[in-house]
């Protein structure tokens, strides 16, 4: 009997879920631990790990430098998640009020700068934007200013390097959820005698806020981390927590505060994510 | 039943993904005798001719692996790590010998098998029996003469106010304290946390004309930036896109000391096909062979038979025309003050 149930459940369950439990385990828990385990032991003086149980990385977190990298980094993810969000949710509402064809092919849209690697998307940024480049010429050439402005390494570049970087992540949810919209809602709400206006705050918005707290979070937290674009479009003169982490385990080499770092960081992910399914179930009980 | 057999078969099936990656090691020992076909080097990219790499392989019928490092400490980091699981050759530079050889981190070079190392010059050999120097690079001051506001001649130059978010840069904290050490009249290499200290304020000064880190030929033929302070090699590329428009001028320094480093390649521990290493190193040094590779890759090379082999656009090179050439100072290991540099180095680079 019990061998019956062995055959009929547990072994499909761990031929199905075994290979990508091992995976996880292998790939992301153990990684995961031994950051873990490092962000408490100490550095040596080459750059090795110390295993000698050490809170130093963690006192150094609090030094009012790295403090500031992170307001900083914070402060940046969030604006660059409010701009993903409102240029990308009237896109997404835009797109899924198109009939099927035209969506999926504005869907593309979005898609096909993703066919060219990242790298090289912001090299072109550069490009376009340095002081000789095609923007400046235009500006110039137009009469708007005298001189080059110089657009190349400063934070307003690096903004929008992140935005154009982030915005398919916010468009796809948010274009999904008010796709699934039933259009029944819609029409009574305006059989009731609801404004335009008054329907889209009151039954659009929330509706839809499922799509666009998945948007957040898929935004936020690669913005968090994200180090590529500040090197690049910041010059290595912006620095935010992803290139402080790099470089600790890079060039500088303290690798436990590099861990301590990272622990920071899966924290904060943690915390949104736990938000996040509160905030999911809440709506979805709503709109069953 | 059929159910549990295909079920397991597709277990297996998985499982395999895993296996995949064990990888036999019998197979190293014995091929000692046989020339080995395939050398794996980690070295920096855009630094050897793609030509020469398939020429090497087309003699020898044998495949290289290049990979690359971002920074130096990437080479340090394999070095330290048992490098010669993976690798034939890694690069590294000068400054990391004294404790590359002290940390038996590397073999010894059997010179018997590589003639042509005799071309490098004698006084540029740092670690003789265990690396072979492959190009050099001084890091000094080129600046726009029409469009820096300041004429510079010396590192002291560089901090004045005029210049803000001007200069391009190297990053690097081997790299910048150095420069702000001997503008204070310091050893390049000092270990004493009150110099470096002062170095660290000098550096903040600087920090403040620095428009970007990385990237100096780009920024200087742009615009973006009137002055940086960068390797030769850089320097050259960029006055070689201005051409006949090049306003670049070498800074023109009267008494501070220019940094010289080498980049060089050693053998890790362990290494796997050093037969094939060493002819590499050997095909390398030929003066003809690096010669050519000086064309594509301009930079100063300890090769005298080489340079003397070299194109004449190579050997005119403007980005190679200044006469205090002599008054150099190498990067030299500093020990546990390397803490110290670091530190100071992560706050000038978050403090605003």
């Amino acid at each position: 009997m019990k061998k019956d149930t062995f055959k009929r459940n547990t072994l499909p369950a761990l031929a199905m879920a075994g290979p990508v439990s091992l995976w996880m385990i292998l790939f992301v828990t153990l990684p995961m631990l031994y950051i873990i385990y490092i962000s408490f032991m100490s550095r040596g003086v080459f750059g090795d790990v110390v295993y000698e149980f050490s809170l130093e990385s963690y006192e150094t977190l609090l030094d009012s430098t790295y403090f500031k990298v992170i307001v900083k980094s914070l402060r940046a993810a969030f604006l660059t998640t409010v701009l993903c969000i409102f240029i990308g949710y009237p896109f997404a509402y835009y797109i899924a009020k198109k009939p099927k064809e035209v969506a999926s092919k504005l869907i593309m849209l979005i898609m096909i700068p993703f066919w060219t690697n990242s790298l090289m998307r912001l090299n072109s940024w550069l490009l376009l934007f340095q002081t000789s480049g095609p923007v400046n010429n235009f500006l110039q050439s137009a009469g708007f200013i005298d001189a080059p402005m110089s657009f190349v390494y400063t934070d307003g570049l690096v903004m929008l390097g992140m935005i154009t970087n982030m915005l398919p992540f916010a468009v796809l949810p948010m274009y999904s959820s008010i796709e699934k919209l039933s259009k029944s809602f819609l029409e009574a709400s305006a059989d009731l005698g609801a404004t335009r206006r008054t329907t889209f705050f009151n039954i659009t918005l929330p509706l839809t806020f499922p799509g666009i707290f998945s948007s957040i979070i898929l935004v936020f937290i690669p913005s968090l981390g994200i180090y590529t674009v500040t090197d690049m479009l910041g010059g290595g003169k912006v620095l935010y927590i992803g290139n402080i982490i790099k470089n600790q385990f890079g060039a500088i080499r303290n690798w436990p505060l590099g861990a301590a770092l990272s622990v920071l960081l899966i924290v904060i992910t943690g915390l949104l994510i736990f938000i996040y399914t509160r905030f999911a179930k809440i709506e979805d009980m709503e709109v069953v | 039943m059929k159910k549990l057999i295909s079920m397991l078969l597709s277990l297996v099936l998985v499982m395999g993904l895993f296996t995949g990656c064990g990888t036999d090691t019998s197979s190293v020992e014995s091929g000692n005798a046989e020339p080995s076909t395939e050398l794996n080097i980690y070295m920096w990219q855009q630094y050897i001719s793609d030509d020469l790499i398939a020429e090497f392989e087309e003699e020898n019928n044998a495949k290289v692996n290049l990979s690359y490092m971002s920074d130096n400490a990437d080479a340090i980091t394999k070095l330290t790590a048992g490098g010669g699981q993976e690798y034939d050759l890694i690069m590294t530079c000068d400054a990391y010998m004294e404790s590359l050889v002290e940390g038996e981190y590397i073999e010894k070079i059997n010179f018997e098998n590589i003639p042509n190392a005799s071309n490098i010059n004698e006084s540029y050999w740092t670690a003789k029996e265990y690396c072979v120097p492959y190009l050099m690079n001084y890091i000094y001051v080129v600046y726009n003469k029409d469009t820096s506001p300041v004429e510079i001649k010396s590192y002291n130059d560089l901090i004045n106010p005029a210049l803000k978010g001007q200069i391009a840069t190297i990053d690097g904290a081997r790299n910048l304290f150095p420069i702000a050490l001997v503008a204070l009249g310091y050893d390049p290499n000092s270990t004493n946390e009150n110099e470096i200290a002062e170095a660290y304020e000098w550096l903040v000064k600087y920090n403040e004309n620095v428009v970007a880190y990385g990237n100096a030929e780009q920024n200087l033929t742009n615009g973006t930036a009137s002055v940086a302070f960068t390797y030769d090699g850089n320097a050259s590329w960029a006055m070689a896109e201005l051409g006949e428009k090049n306003n670049l001028v070498i800074a023109d320094f009267e008494e501070d000391s220019v940094q010289l480093g080498f980049d060089l390649y050693v053998i890790p521990k362990g290494a796997k096909h050093v037969d094939l290493a060493e002819k590499f190193l050997n095909y390398i040094t030929d003066p003809q062979v690096m010669a050519e590779n000086l064309v594509e890759y301009p930079y100063s090379c300890p090769n005298d038979a080489a340079v003397e082999a070299a194109s004449d656009a190579y050997k005119n090179d403007p980005a190679r025309d200044f006469d205090y050439k002599e008054n150099v100072f190498f990067q030299k290991d500093v020990g546990e003050a390397i803490t110290i540099y670091n530190d100071y180095y992560q706050k000038l680079k978050v403090g605003e």
